[in-house]
Formats: structure tokens, C-alpha cells, sequence
């Protein structure tokens, strides 16, 4: 007899109280982004750099296996807070980090409002923090796949490849900025592509959002810098904002004269910004005052 | 009591959409009944705690609506009126996902998604993208997960729309099913009037955000009696003159008058009128009083 000529069934298990009720969310979420196949390959190509930095750790401790990398590059080899603040704050390296976020977080919010399906998500045991939770952490678990990750790898890899604690001893330091300058820029891209996704019901249109709110802030920044001469119009720009606060972060030297504190604060602004925005736009019903 | 409400007003901005609305609804099967813009679907987002309201308050399975809305909706189902799913996904994933969202196991949700969705009639194509469903298994769908965690309380907003009369037939059926488990209430919306005569034994109208009626289907239907005629000669007088005894009277297309008549009064009164206002009637029959009828007696439209 099938269930469906038995009649409807109860189910005998019991309800978890879950520790993370957003996981689920994050699962799915992570699951969706890698059916996309254009994802697919983005994502290793996503991660030469790091294959590329880690290539020069090992080399710059076989240097004299390596003579014809004497000279100028044996001066990018010299490892030292300034390779992993080149690594992470390199324009190129950003512009992945937004590809990586347009792939993963333009769909987050906006497809659920495509296809009204918050309403699901909110019949359900779940809070608000919960819901941003579980979408936050997708992009979060890409993002620290490009940074935290290599970052820690690199700092390892480098004891490793010396075969002292000399490095350790020297910049003691250097993980927690890897840690955080990684929280930092994960944050606010999360916060950056949740916003924009929560905007619209077109996911096409979120993706274009994100690329060309990035890409003009620099340009606007670049056009005043000309025009005016003055470090305090790269407050504009999302790009040198992230790089004067990583720079800061690595303890190097900013690459803009103002105070980082000031990029810091406009990334800031923004995050807050985006959850008062998060927490207006999604919610379990349209209510039409 | 699995939904008791009392005095719960609220309005979007200037409108208000209830008005004072208090119910206290146990077990079995109850209709929502009531015209657009009457407040059934205010009064479902209220319950469910996507709207807290303005004034009053109650409580749905023991629970707060306004404090403890988390636990209400891990024992209750809801199945929502609009299109709603998430693209990429196929029925299993859908269905466990939002029965582990609920706070089922992983696993029992993957094994209890298979069951709902056979028992739903979904079991062929329940590997299929959602993307590429119609919107009959689309609503088989919002079904199946409605009902996935087991819940002791369903609210349906329109389960039947847009479906075709076999889908509709194998919907209402699951619904009896499902309400013929003496501790599963169910809580139907609907503007299908049959549909809830069907399915449902208990009634709540709602009209303007005000509650106008509830009770048994059976029992409100006996508050007038209601009797067919065929009367020939100048009606007007007559008419009115029932009228003014507070009797409802409507004419169909084929020239029947359809007369609610109070229970309490004589019946033999309407022929003394119409023997005082020179009338025949040539037709007198007591006609079973439909949902639809009590449904115009109650809301005042035709």
C-alpha cells in the first residue's frame, strides 16, 4: 500500500534545537553557487594568486637554487608583512573578491524576492539575524576561501619552508592581521552585495550593481584626484578605502596621505547603512502602507 | 484551544484592515471566509507573527502571538497563496530544506520530504528542477511543504487557485485527509466557496476587517429559513412588504424569488401578505441553503 492510499502519515521524530539555525541556509546557498557553471571555473582561476604568492615563498627560501631570480625580484621575494599586504590589498586581488561576490552574492536576497520565498523562510523558526546569517556566511565562505585561508597557508608554509620560528618570532602579529584584515574585507563585501541584492528582483541587475558601484566610486576617485590634487577624494572609492585600511592593518606605510582611520570609517558607514537598508527590505510580507 | 484571538485590531497606515476581530477556534477543519480586502490574509500573517498587532492579542497552539512567534511556527504549516520556491532546487531538496529550516534532522527531513511529496502526487517528478513545474505541482508543492515537519496546525491562503478541476478534486481530498486527523487543525482561506463547504465544518466570515459570522456551517445555515416562489401579478408591494420585515428577498435570471425568511416568524405570513396584495403564488419550495447564500445573507452582496 502506498503512502499516498494510507493517508497522511505523523512523523515520529522529535525537533533539534539547533546551536546554528542559519546553516542550513548557508549549505544551500553554498550548493546553488556551485551549480552555476561559469562559478565552476572562476573559482580555481580565483585561487592562481595564491598559488603564485605561495610559488614565491618556496622560492625565496631556495634563492640559490634559483640564480637567474637574483636582482630586482629577489627584492619582491624578501617576505615580510608588505608581501602579504601586496597580496591582499592588489587591485587585481580585489577585483577578484568582487567576482567571487558577484558569483555568490547577487542571487542571495534578490531571488527570494523574485520568487517570494521569504515568506517561506520566515513561517519557519527562524529570526531575521538568523536569515542574514545563513546568506552572510555564504559569501563569507568563498571570500575566506581567496583570503583567510591562503593567508594562513602562507605564513605556515614560510615556518615551514625555513625550517625556524625566525618569521614567527620577528612578526608575531601577522596572523591576526591576516585574520583580521580578512573579517574586514569579507564584512564588507558581504554587507556591500547584500545590499545591492536585496535592491532588486533581478539577479542580472544586482550583478551589474555591484561591478558598476565598485568600478565608478574608483573612477569618480580618480577623475577628483586629477582634477584636485587631494588623497581625500580616495574616501570615495571602495578599492583605495580597502587597500589604506589593509595597508594599516599589515603595518606598511598607507598608500594614500590621510588618515586610514577615515577609510575605515566610510566601510563602516556603509555596513551600517546596508543592515539598516537589510533590515527594512526583507521581511516575511510586503506590507503596502 | 488552538487559535484564540481577542480584540485584535490592525491597519496598514490609514486603512484598517481589522477591526476588533476576536475568535477562539479548537480542533477540525475552518474556512476563512470573506470578499477582498476583508482581512483573511491580514489575519494569517497575524497569526503566523509576520504582523504584530496594533491592539489585542491571543494565542495560537499555547503560544504568544506577539512573544513567542518562533514557536508557533515550528508546529504550524503554512501554505501561502502566491508562486513562491527556490530556483535551482528540486522538489526533495525544497521540501527537506525547509523541513530542516523547521528544525527536523537533516536526515529525517530528506526521508520525510520523499513521503510528503508521494503523498502529494509529486513522487514521478520530485527530482525535477521547481523551475520547471506547473503551477498545478507548484501548489502540490506549497502543500508538501506545509506539511512536511508535521504540523499541528495548517494555515491554506487560497489552496486551490489556478488549479484544474481534477487538480483541485485531488487537493481538496489531501486537505480532508489531512483534517480528518482529530490533532491537525486546518485553517483554510478561501474565495472558492465549495471548496470550504467541502472541506470545512466550521466557518469564520470576516467582512471589512470586522468579524460578521462564525459558527457551524450547518447551524448558521438554519438562521433563515430560505424558500423558492414563482409568484404571478404586480410583486412590488409584496416584496417590499417582505422587506419590511426584515427578510431578505433576491430574484434570480428566471424570475424566482429566493426569501430568507426569519425561523422565528410563521411562514404562513407570506401568504397572507400575498393573499392582502393580490398576488398568486404559483410555486412554494424550501431550498437548502447553500454556503454561497449565507455567504450573500451575511457579507450583503449578490
Amino acid at each position: 500500500m502506498t503512502i499516498k492510499e494510507k493517508g497522511y502519515s505523523h512523523w515520529d521524530g522529535e525537533f533539534i534545537v539547533k546551536k546554528f539555525p542559519w546553516w542550513p541556509i548557508t549549505r544551500y546557498g553554498i550548493k546553488l553557487t556551485f551549480m552555476r557553471k561559469l562559478f565552476k571555473f572562476t573559482l580555481p582561476m580565483s585561487l592562481l594568486p595564491a598559488v603564485f604568492f605561495l610559488t614565491g615563498i618556496y622560492i625565496s627560501e631556495r634563492l640559490e637554487d634559483f640564480p637567474f631570480l637574483r636582482g630586482e625580484t629577489s627584492q619582491f621575494l624578501q617576505i615580510n608583512p608588505n608581501y602579504f599586504k601586496v597580496y591582499f590589498t592588489q587591485g587585481f586581488m580585489l577585483f577578484i573578491m568582487l567576482m567571487i561576490v558577484i558569483f555568490c552574492g547577487a542571487s542571495l536576497i534578490s531571488d527570494d524576492l523574485k520568487h517570494n520565498s521569504l515568506q517561506l523562510y520566515f513561517s519557519r523558526p527562524l529570526k531575521k539575524k538568523d536569515y542574514f546569517l545563513g546568506k552572510t556566511a555564504v559569501i563569507v565562505f568563498f571570500l575566506f576561501i581567496i583570503t583567510l585561508i591562503p593567508g594562513l597557508v602562507f605564513f605556515i608554509m614560510k615556518l615551514v619552508f625555513s625550517g625556524s620560528l625566525k618569521f614567527f618570532i620577528s612578526y608575531p602579529w601577522l596572523p591576526l592581521s591576516i585574520i583580521g584584515y580578512s573579517f574586514i574585507v569579507t564584512g564588507f563585501f558581504s554587507f556591500y552585495a547584500l545590499l545591492l541584492s536585496s535592491l532588486s528582483k533581478n539577479r542580472r541587475l544586482v550583478a551589474i550593481l555591484i561591478f558598476g558601484i565598485y568600478m565608478l566610486s574608483d573612477i569618480i576617485y580618480l577623475i577628483f584626484r586629477s582634477e584636485f590634487r587631494s588623497h581625500y577624494f580616495s574616501l570615495v572609492s571602495l578599492r583605495a578605502n580597502l587597500q589604506q585600511v589593509g595597508a594599516h592593518i599589515f603595518g606598511q606605510k598607507t598608500p594614500y596621505d590621510i588618515p586610514w582611520i577615515f577609510s575605515f570609517l566610510v566601510l563602516l558607514g556603509i555596513c551600517v547603512f546596508a543592515g539598516f537598508v537589510l533590515k527594512s527590505k526583507v521581511k516575511g510580507v510586503e506590507v503596502v502602507k | 484551544m488552538s487559535i484564540e484571538i481577542k480584540d485584535i485590531h490592525f491597519s496598514y497606515g490609514k486603512i484598517k484592515a481589522l477591526e476588533g476581530v476576536s475568535l477562539d477556534l479548537s480542533q477540525g477543519a475552518v474556512g476563512l471566509l470573506g470578499p477582498n480586502g476583508a482581512g483573511k490574509s491580514t489575519l494569517i500573517r497575524i497569526l503566523l507573527g509576520f504582523l504584530s498587532p496594533d491592539k489585542g492579542g491571543g494565542r495560537v497552539l499555547g503560544y504568544d502571538i506577539k512573544d513567542e512567534q518562533p514557536k508557533i511556527r515550528r508546529y504550524v504549516g503554512y501554505m501561502p497563496e502566491d508562486d513562491c520556491f527556490i530556483p535551482g532546487l528540486d522538489a526533495v531538496s525544497f521540501t527537506s530544506y525547509l523541513g530542516e529550516l523547521s528544525g527536523m534532522p537533516r536526515q529525517e527531513a530528506m526521508k520525510r520530504a520523499h513521503e510528503v511529496l508521494y503523498y502529494v502526487g509529486l513522487e514521478e517528478s520530485r527530482y525535477r528542477k521547481l523551475e520547471t513545474y506547473s503551477s498545478g505541482m507548484k501548489q502540490r508543492l506549497k502543500l508538501a511543504q506545509a506539511i512536511v515537519h508535521d504540523p499541528k496546525l495548517i494555515f491554506l491562503d487560497e489552496p486551490t487557485t489556478g488549479l484544474d478541476p481534477n487538480g483541485r478534486r485531488e487537493i481538496l481530498e489531501l486537505i480532508m485527509d489531512i483534517s480528518s486527523k482529530k490533532d491537525i487543525q486546518v485553517l483554510i482561506s478561501s474565495h472558492i466557496l465549495p471548496d470550504i463547504e467541502l472541506t470545512c465544518s466550521y466557518v469564520v466570515i470576516l467582512n471589512k476587517g470586522k468579524l460578521a459570522a462564525q459558527g457551524d456551517i450547518s447551524e448558521l445555515k438554519e438562521i433563515r429559513d430560505l424558500y423558492e416562489m414563482k409568484v404571478k401579478g404586480e410583486a412590488g408591494g409584496f416584496l417590499r412588504r417582505l422587506k419590511d420585515m426584515k427578510c431578505k428577498v433576491e430574484e434570480t435570471e428566471e424570475g424566482i424569488f429566493k426569501v430568507y425568511w426569519p425561523p422565528d416568524q410563521d411562514r404562513q405570513e407570506i401568504f397572507r401578505i400575498a393573499a392582502e396584495e393580490k398576488i398568486q403564488i404559483r410555486h412554494f419550495v424550501k431550498s437548502e441553503t447553500s454556503l454561497e447564500d449565507l455567504f450573500a445573507e451575511v457579507v450583503g452582496v449578490d
